[in-house]
């Protein structure tokens, strides 16, 4: 079943033109990551598909719905959840709120009904909290459940910036440099915690990442960005022996 | 579980006892003490809502004169007896059909609530897409737009002459009950998931509309709610000092609001009650400043207005050194009391704080 799709999505800033042309298509349960040399336009795609940018032409669906030119609260609310290259948590608030804020999305309950805690709303908030305590849970941070987020270390505020994501009740998740910054043990911990949450949570996983480690330990498929142009589709392997994506990560050599 | 029901209990209590004390303090004391301590009441009423805007929401909005001024104009227009109005507007008659109608307090006040909610929602949908220093200045502009609209409708507003005579309904019941309503409000509203929102949108913008948050919703939500509040304060003023001007409303009192609220701490509500208590006490205490001081060997001839120096020097000081204010983001709750008065150590997964 086809879950993201976008079409010829380009994004011009001004002169410059980013993303050119950005054909995708995601099956689900797929992961399929997305790399290219800094630079190339990778953050762009995710943020014309999570809504941030609109993009300048082309069009996205997800579940073959189009979904161009929503905010990004909507889209959130489709069913796209994401994460940030450099952390964005709320950092002076514990990890439960944190992981309670991804929730409220889901709200029935208008703000009157909130101050004046009617059972209904005293329902939804219990059903926020277990779920947001399960999650916590699961992925390992129940002992800092009410610490400041920003007072943790780096590998779990990025667990913590997943689990957050996971709270809107994503159906693909959307992951910019989950490995960054990461010692090998912590890398090694990550791709097997993307693969358990992918089937945990009836995932589809779309990744940016450097990591080459990862990205072929654990991607179906990958795309391959070169100044904005996709320069190359396929498996890890395929990949690997592609020499356009060898070109554009180490350069030509001169006497070839 | 348990513990909830304790705290309210303990609530309760805490509130009857203030009302007790309130009871003796308005039969022992006097018109001046008796009216800082209603200016205390108002000043907190007002500083929550302002830090539900900025505290809390980290919207800096400098527009609250401005919801004040509606607030006490319809008040004060409502609450007025006929005759004392046909007085005020001699040189032009007052719009009908205000001239004929004298309602009680209570809805007055709501009604001047709900004024303020309504323009803060019609100024919020193009102001609030602006972020930080902009959003102050239009803001501020606003205010004074309202304030000088208020100075040039003469029949609505009796203009620059101003309203005299407001019956003084304001009293420490009224002041304080107001005043518990509205912390009350503050509380259970940032404590619910409408809170965490309005905070998240304070910590990380982007992050908060990635993870589904409607900004524009949720701005407009705190801004409106902090209006209302601001309309009702503005109210409660009115009725206490019983002569309103368009010249009360200047930037100077969101200024005095803003020193609350960034003396007392960003985002904290207690911070925010404690704080206007102090302010509003310390800026009557020090009014001996303004007068002339023997020192004995020199005399320091009185300026008016060098109390207010205090408070700049303080606020530059809070500014410069303790830029959480007295209390940061972080409360006094029941729970820390109870702890704090059976010395037990807070402890959190193990942790002794």
């Amino acid at each position: 079943m086809n879950m993201l799709r976008t079409e010829n999505i380009t994004m011009k800033f001004g002169g410059v033109t980013a993303v050119k042309d950005f054909s995708l298509n995601i099956d689900k349960g797929e992961i399929v990551a997305l790399i290219g040399p800094n630079g190339a336009g990778k953050t762009t795609v995710f943020n014309m598909i999570t809504g941030v940018y609109k993009p300048t032409s082309g069009k996205i669906f997800l579940k073959d719905k189009d979904i161009t030119g929503y905010r990004p609260d909507k889209i959130t609310s489709f069913g796209i959840a994401r994460t940030f290259q450099n952390i964005r948590l709320f950092k002076e608030l514990s990890v439960l709120d944190n992981v309670l804020i991804a929730n409220h999305l889901r709200i029935k309950s208008n703000f009157i009904e909130a101050i004046v805690r009617l059972p209904k709303y005293n329902r939804e908030e219990r059903e926020m909290h277990e779920k947001s305590i399960e999650l916590i849970k699961r992925v390992g941070l129940l002992d800092v459940i009410h610490e400041k987020s920003s007072s943790l270390p780096y590998g779990k505020q990025r667990r913590l910036e997943i689990a957050r994501a996971l709270a809107t009740n994503p159906s693909i998740l959307l992951l910019d440099e989950p490995a960054a910054g990461m010692n090998p043990k912590e890398t090694e911990d990550l791709t097997e915690f993307i693969k358990e949450i992918r089937d945990e949570f009836d995932l589809t996983i779309f990744m940016i990442e450097h990591h080459m480690q990862v990205v072929m330990g654990i991607s179906d498929r990958i795309y391959v960005l070169d100044y904005g142009v996709t320069i190359a589709e396929g498996n890890p392997n395929e990949i690997q022996n592609n020499p356009k994506v060898i070109e554009a990560y180490l350069g030509v050599s001169e006497d070839a | 579980m348990k513990r909830k029901k304790y705290n309210i209990i303990f609530s309760v209590i805490l509130i009857i006892l203030l009302f007790v004390i309130l009871y003796f303090a308005k039969l022992y004391l006097d018109d001046y003490k008796s009216r800082i301590l209603n200016l205390c009441a108002i000043y907190t009423i007002l500083g929550l809502s302002l830090n539900l805007i900025n505290g809390f929401t980290g919207l800096f909005s400098l527009g609250h004169a401005g919801f004040m001024a509606i607030g006490a104009y319809t008040t004060a227009l409502l609450t007025m007896p006929i005759p004392i109005k046909e007085q005020n507007f001699f040189m032009a008659p007052l719009i009908s059909p205000l001239d004929k109608i004298v309602w009680p307090f209570l809805p007055s006040l709501i009604l001047g609530g709900i004024l303020a909610a309504f323009v803060a929602f019609l100024i919020g949908a193009p102001v609030l897409r602006l972020k930080g220093d902009y959003l102050a200045i239009a803001t501020l502009g606003f205010s004074e737009i309202i304030r000088v609209i208020f100075t040039n409708t003469q029949r609505l507003t009796n203009g620059a002459l101003g309203l005299k005579g407001i019956p003084n309904t304001t009293n420490l019941f009224w002041s304080f009950g107001i005043a518990v309503i509205t912390l009350i409000v503050m509380i259970l509203l940032i404590n619910s998931s409408y809170g965490r929102a309005f905070k998240a949108i304070r910590e990380d913008e982007i992050a908060a509309e990635n993870m589904g948050i409607n900004l524009f919703k949720h701005k407009i939500l705190a801004f409106t709610i902090g209006a209302f509040f601001a309309g009702i304060g503005g109210g409660l003023l009115g009725n206490l000092i019983g002569a309103i001007d368009p010249l009360m409303f200047r930037f100077f009192l969101t200024y005095n609001i803003l020193l609350i609220i960034v003396l007392g701490g960003m985002g904290s509500i207690t911070g925010t009650v404690i704080s206007a208590f102090i302010i509003t006490i310390s800026m009557e205490a020090l009014r001996f400043l303004d007068e002339s001081i023997n020192l004995g060997f020199f005399t320091i001839r009185g300026i008016p207005g060098l109390r207010m120096v205090v408070f700049s020097v303080l606020l530059m000081m809070v500014i410069l050194f303790f830029r959480n204010g007295l209390m940061g983001n972080k409360e006094i709750t029941l729970d820390i009391l109870a702890n704090k008065l059976s010395k037990k150590p807070l402890t959190k997964g193990g942790v002794k704080r």
